[in-house]
């Protein structure tokens, strides 16, 4: 099975998906001849020609829009955001368009379109090229959410995302981009959406995570495991809907839980599973919940030292799961 | 309402016949206005009965939306609205019952089962496209269908989208137009010019006296038209829809008119408008011009029109009786339509 890195998993699927089914498409900013500027789209253009591999103007309303009217023609539109830092502009779109789509016209019309960004810190990306945006996504009902940490899944929910009969918004770590290798299968598959995976198993801490995190966890739990701390590390890939069964499944086995994200602490994702774990899984634990994300300022900043000290890191994980583990 | 004093002959722009138009189009096109002032004018009503909590007009605009409509190939064009489009829908072929659903939120109404509010108009049937709230966002919506044709290899095939001259201030409305010109994609956006943004006049949202003049900005043809005008808004709503469909490229089409009601019924318009320029307006109103012309080309005679009238008033008290019976949304249907299976 071919080793790929992720943003060669990303275009993979980009790739098998096009051959596969002619109603997909996709747009964006220097997708064509430049083939993106992760590459995700390198060689499309070539491959399946400028209708369906659309270099866009500098509009990002206007790609997302786009694809919302495209969609309503039975087609399924993949919109890259060259960041995510500038899907702001595509908001109105997203959320008052896509997502309330198929609601707002009670059934009659449904908008399957995929956008796609690329997220995260610890590339020297400062306050514009290194935001996590996808809390702002994550409380809007007839959208789906979704962030993979490794190529096999990169490819499969982006294939389960381009099928999805709604909007999907998966954010792409950019660390993750050349990162990480893993098996991905050639032609198409898929990762359901909605479903966590449990990358370690584990009894005494459950570790809820996504993204580069994910990985900094894995690394977190066999360093404690060592010590005698037994972490189970849950992927929960999809932020919305949440993967509620899995969640509160691990904490009522293990009674503490610690959620890890690289967006700010307040009102990120961490903050609705802790909610969940309160009201439905209360009398399952040991500890208070623990939190560790970001601190509430804006995104990293570009100094060295201040990235460093704003990024997470597998040693601050581990002294987090150390700390909860005394409780 | 008719003068007691004869006609004073027509003021509008084109003989029908030399459009292609028959008489029986006219009187139909004159019916259907009257239909949807009749519905109009019934909604404040309702309103005031607190029957319907949100209304909006289309008064004054009827002659833009019915000539626009009568371009389009129904069911096959993507027509893509705005709020402000009641007499659009009509004339595409939702009826008075489907608009009176529709203003009292009930689960029969097609726009949106009771969700929406008043003036969202929605008709996958028709392929008209189920619109938000914030203005100037849907035209991007066309112009994404309009590239869907090209990938489908779709021609003969156009999508129309709608909006006030308020929208074209909107990023999203700039960008839609930027894209549609780039590619000369099969697009008209008509632009229904009442020269309000609700109580901001056009001299202080637009800073040119006519929108069609952007158009050149964006690569495409802008046309100015009488919207008052029946047949004006035709032939070039025509024209416009013929290039886009051959390949042409779009076109923006501005229709100037101007709403005889306020912008909506939590509106007072007395606050902004003087009452000399609505008088001025609505002795230009473009129900009362296309009477004056059918009555001129002796297309039908003041009997008639008092016929149509009277028969039009006992329709839409059907309609109304019919909708106010319909049974609201079942509660649980609040919780349907989140996610497709």
């Amino acid at each position: 099975m071919p080793q790929l890195n992720l943003i060669e998993a990303v275009r993979s699927a980009m790739a098998d998906a096009m051959a596969e089914d002619a109603r997909v498409f996709v747009l964006g900013e220097d997708v064509g001849l430049k083939g993106g500027v992760f590459l995700a789209t390198d060689g499309l253009l070539a491959r399946f020609g400028p209708d369906r591999v659309v270099d866009m103007p500098i509009a990002e309303a206007g790609i997302v829009g786009m694809a919302i009217g495209a969609s309503l023609h039975g087609l399924r539109p993949v919109a890259e955001i060259q960041f995510a830092d500038y899907i702001h502009p595509a908001i109105d779109q997203i959320l008052n368009e896509a997502a309330r789509l198929r609601y707002r016209s009670n059934g009659d019309w449904h908008c399957p379109i995929v956008v796609r960004a690329p997220f995260g810190a610890g590339v020297h990306g400062a306050l514009y090229h290194s935001q996590s945006t996808e809390a702002l996504f994550t409380s809007t009902p007839g959208l789906k959410v979704v962030v993979p940490s490794t190529p096999y899944d990169a490819k499969g929910l982006l294939i389960a995302a381009i099928r999805d009969p709604d909007p999907v918004i998966v954010f792409e770590h950019k660390q993750l981009y050349r990162g990480v290798r893993g098996d991905v299968p050639e032609g198409t598959y898929t990762v359901p959406l909605g479903q966590a995976a449990v990358r370690r198993a584990g009894a005494q801490i459950s570790l809820f995570t996504y993204g580069l995190m994910a990985h900094y966890s894995l690394e977190a739990a066999k360093v404690v495991a060592d010590e005698g701390i037994d972490v189970e590390v849950i992927d929960l890939r999809t932020l919305y809907p949440l993967d509620q069964a899995t969640i509160l499944g691990s904490v009522r086995k293990t009674g503490k839980a610690l959620i890890v994200h690289e967006d700010k602490l307040t009102g990120g994702v961490g903050g609705e599973i802790s909610a969940l774990i309160a009201e439905h899984a209360f009398e399952a634990l040991d500890a208070p919940v623990r939190r560790l994300a970001s601190p509430d300022v804006h995104a990293v900043a570009f100094s060295d030292v201040l990235e460093a000290h704003f990024m997470l890191n597998p040693q601050k994980i581990a002294t987090a799961v150390r700390e909860l583990a005394a409780y | 309402m008719q003068d007691a004093s004869p006609p004073p002959g027509h003021d509008l722009q084109y003989e029908h016949a030399a459009l292609g138009l028959s008489d029986a189009q006219v009187l139909a096109a004159l019916r259907g206005m009257i239909v949807a002032r009749t519905v109009d004018d019934r909604l404040w009503l309702l309103s005031r009965q607190g029957k319907a909590h949100f209304v909006i007009t289309s008064a004054g605009h009827e002659a833009t939306q019915f000539g626009c409509a009568w371009a389009v190939q129904i069911g096959r064009d993507y027509v893509v609205p705005y709020y402000r489009d009641m007499a659009l829908v009509l004339a595409l072929g939702q009826t008075p019952r489907d608009i009176f659903l529709h203003a009292l939120g009930k689960a029969e109404d097609p726009a949106s089962g009771g969700r929406q509010m008043f003036g969202h108009f929605n008709s996958r049937a028709l392929r008209i496209v189920s619109g938000s709230s914030s203005v100037g966002s849907h035209p991007l919506h066309a112009v994404g269908l309009a590239w869907a044709f090209r990938i489908t290899k779709e021609t003969d095939l156009a999508a129309m989208t709608f909006f006030g001259e308020g929208a074209t201030s909107e990023g999203a409305w700039h960008e839609a137009m930027t894209i549609a010109g780039i590619h000369q994609l099969p697009v008209v956006f008509v632009c229904e010019n009442n020269q309000y943004a609700i109580s901001v006049p056009q001299a202080r949202e637009v800073p040119v006296p006519d929108v069609a003049t952007k158009a050149a900005g964006y690569g495409m043809p802008g046309m100015v038209v009488d919207g008052n005008d029946l047949f004006a808004v035709y032939a070039a709503a025509q024209a416009a829809l013929a290039r886009a469909r051959a390949g042409g490229g779009p076109t923006l089409l501005e229709c100037k008119t101007y709403r005889l009601r306020p912008h909506s019924n939590a509106d007072d318009d007395r606050k902004y408008r003087r009452v000399e320029e609505v008088d001025a307006w609505r002795a230009r109103d473009p129900i009362t011009r296309l009477e004056r012309y059918a009555l001129h080309s002796e297309l039908i005679d003041p009997a008639g029109l008092a016929d149509i009238r009277t028969a039009v008033v006992a329709e839409v008290d059907v309609a109304i009786a019919e909708a106010e019976r319909a049974p609201n949304p079942a509660i649980e249907s609040l919780l349907h339509h989140l996610y497709g299976e």
